[in-house]
């Protein structure tokens, strides 16, 4: 069949000519594809094509059993369909059934990878990374970074925020905003700019939310106008692989140099060695009463959190630290080191040299070392044991009235609240206990 | 490949637009129903240039919609496997580009680059040879080979290579 009898302008029926068409040019293709394939592997770049051929006539006989090899090698179709993009395999363009590997919607539609070539690009990525020093930081973005609430569940006293909204121009200088399409208000957390310019000097960041996709990236036009932070790594809970669950299987760096910051434990169940969790942000009220607070929200108060000492910018003081702790150790192979690790060492200076007795946290009967209270105090480096004696530096209880809380009183060893060590989680540093003591009992 | 070709369809017109300007709005309708529009068999239709026939109209039973056989001539482009094609980058990523000729989006993996182009990371992520002389970032124009095509009912996915002669950057938007 030749085209040039069959011109597509007079063909009568358009329906087979593209099928036509596609035969054609098909069956030119398919006979040639393995000495395309071959030659495409042995082809060398057109620059260099003029050295070379000075070396051709002592190459020719070793080409051309290369050649032959090659062919042999490449017939039995040796394309371990690395990805697919719409189906159809990355490497060579073949239509692919099934569906093994992940989806990288975030990235691309239609983008999916297998689990080798994941493990290849991670590895890859890894060493440039290291190059440029900098790890992977995934974050989250309700209640870590932001707040946003529903325009209809805005109360009566934060009704003066829809006048103070600002300007969506200009986003990079704003902190409130107004998103009268999303019928939603957002408000950044305060620090949240510097935090996230000296982060990304660190940190390969990416923004995981369980908010749908626009929601995601409307927020990251919020947080990042220039696209210099994130770009296209914004995953939300339409890209995750399980439902309710945050994984890092879409996030493509080695689990071993990832570090998430998240005010949600329980959405990152497989990764807890990687999370640090946050403070929640509760800048509406709607967030407040969503948790179960019945106290006026920072809005109603007209009043924020601390920019220079709240959340973000201690966070940001541990990040900073665990960075340095990855990248100066001398000695052992960069490629060993695990972030895990480094936080868990930082971990465990909070609360060191603190011996711990728990009083009315928990029954007698209850397994102490399962609770978390338990675990999170030991994490932090204290010891804790369940009986008293001289060594005893803290009583964690939640009434002044127990013998061990007078004990501690009269030992004039510290008394002090739970949320002590909440705090102390929160803040990573140990906290005065002045703010966290128990009032005496009345005397009796 | 662009192809001109002369196609069919069935346009169904509300009484409302018939009279004198029935032929026009015919044709309006049709320039508006149909480009733009991809199919599995001709690709995407970037423009009608005129109009061939217009049948008989037939009256819908039940309905006052009256239904014309349109014959009319357009411009399609549809893209064939093997085919060499110009297309601009959109993105760059540690897993290849992603560019764009026209309505078509095609995806080259890094397996399909060149080995002596590595990745580079930053605000501006690109792919550039080790002497620093040829570089692929968005917006760069490139020479790609189609090499797996898949048509949808309105969207056509390639991937293409550029790792054969003579395909690569054609254009550097830094130095223009």
């Amino acid at each position: 069949m030749s085209l040039l009898t069959d011109s597509p302008v007079h063909s009568s029926s358009s329906d087979d000519f593209a099928a036509f068409l596609d035969d054609a040019l098909d069956s030119g293709s398919s006979d040639s594809s393995p000495d395309e394939a071959e030659l495409q592997s042995l082809r060398i770049k057109r620059c260099k094509v003029e050295s070379n051929t000075n070396e051709e006539p002592q190459a020719s006989t070793s080409h051309v059993t290369t050649e032959q090899n090659l062919e042999a090698y490449l017939k039995k179709d040796f394309c371990t369909h690395p990805g697919s993009f719409g189906d159809m395999c990355i490497l060579c363009g073949q239509r692919l059934e099934g569906e093994s590997g992940v989806t990288l919607g975030y990235i691309h539609k239609g983008l999916r990878l297998q689990n080798d070539e994941i493990a290849r690009l991670r590895t890859t990525d890894m060493k440039n990374l290291l190059r440029h020093k900098k790890l992977y930081l995934v974050l989250d973005l309700d209640h870590t970074l932001l707040n946003s609430t529903q325009l209809v569940h805005l109360t009566q006293e934060e009704g003066y925020l829809m006048a103070q909204a600002d300007s969506l121009e200009d986003v990079s200088k704003g902190n409130l905003f107004l998103l009268e399409y999303m019928h939603m208000m957002t408000k950044l957390r305060p620090f949240v700019r510097t935090f996230l310019k000296e982060a990304s000097e660190m940190f390969e960041m990416y923004i995981y939310t369980m908010g749908d996709r626009p929601y995601a990236l409307e927020m990251a036009k919020l947080l990042d106008p220039q696209r210099e932070y994130f770009n296209a790594r914004v995953i939300s809970r339409d890209d995750g692989t399980q439902r309710h669950q945050k994984g890092l299987d879409v996030v493509l760096g080695q689990e071993s140099a990832v570090i998430i910051l998240d005010d949600t434990e329980n959405a990152w169940k497989n990764h807890t060695e990687n999370l640090i969790l946050m403070e929640r942000y509760h800048f509406f009220s709607s967030s407040c009463h969503q948790f179960g607070f019945n106290c006026k929200s920072l809005a109603e108060l007209k009043s924020d959190e601390s920019e220079l000492d709240g959340a973000l910018a201690t966070i940001l003081k541990v990040l900073k630290r665990m960075h340095n702790m990855f990248f100066d150790a001398l000695g052992d192979d960069i490629g060993d080191r695990d972030v895990r690790l480094a936080l868990k060492t930082i971990r465990k200076e909070v609360l060191k040299g603190c011996i711990l007795v728990f009083s009315r946290v928990f029954p007698t009967s209850f397994p102490a070392k399962h609770h978390h209270l338990w675990k999170m105090a030991e994490q932090m480096g204290a010891i804790c044991v369940t009986e008293l004696d001289p060594s005893v530096t803290h009583v964690v209880a939640t009434d002044a009235g127990t013998e061990k809380s007078r004990w501690t009183v009269k030992e004039k060893k510290f008394l002090v609240h739970p949320r002590w060590i909440e705090a102390a989680n929160y803040f990573w540093k140990k906290q005065p206990e002045e703010n966290f003591s128990l009032s005496q009992p009345k005397k009796e | 490949m662009f192809f001109h070709i002369v196609l069919e369809r069935n346009m169904q017109l509300h009484p409302r637009y018939f009279g004198r300007n029935l032929r026009e709005n015919l044709v309006s309708k049709l320039m508006k129903d149909v480009e733009g529009t991809c199919s599995g068999r001709h690709g995407f239709v970037v423009a009608v240039t005129g109009i061939e026939d217009i049948g008989k109209g037939l009256i819908r039973d039940g309905t006052g919609f009256v239904t014309f056989p349109v014959k009319y001539q357009c411009v399609v482009f549809r893209p064939f496997k093997g085919e060499i094609l110009e297309a601009v980058v959109t993105m760059v990523n540690k897993m290849g580009f992603f560019a764009e000729a026209g309505p078509v989006q095609i995806f080259v993996s890094n397996h399909l680059i060149p080995d002596d182009m590595e990745f580079q990371s930053g605000d501006m992520p690109n792919y550039t040879t080790s002497d620093g002389s040829v570089k692929i970032q968005k917006d760069s124009e490139v020479r790609l080979k189609i090499i797996g095509l898949r048509v949808d009912a309105t969207e056509i996915f390639c991937i293409g290579t550029i790792k054969d002669d003579f395909l690569g950057v054609i254009n550097d938007p830094t130095t223009v």
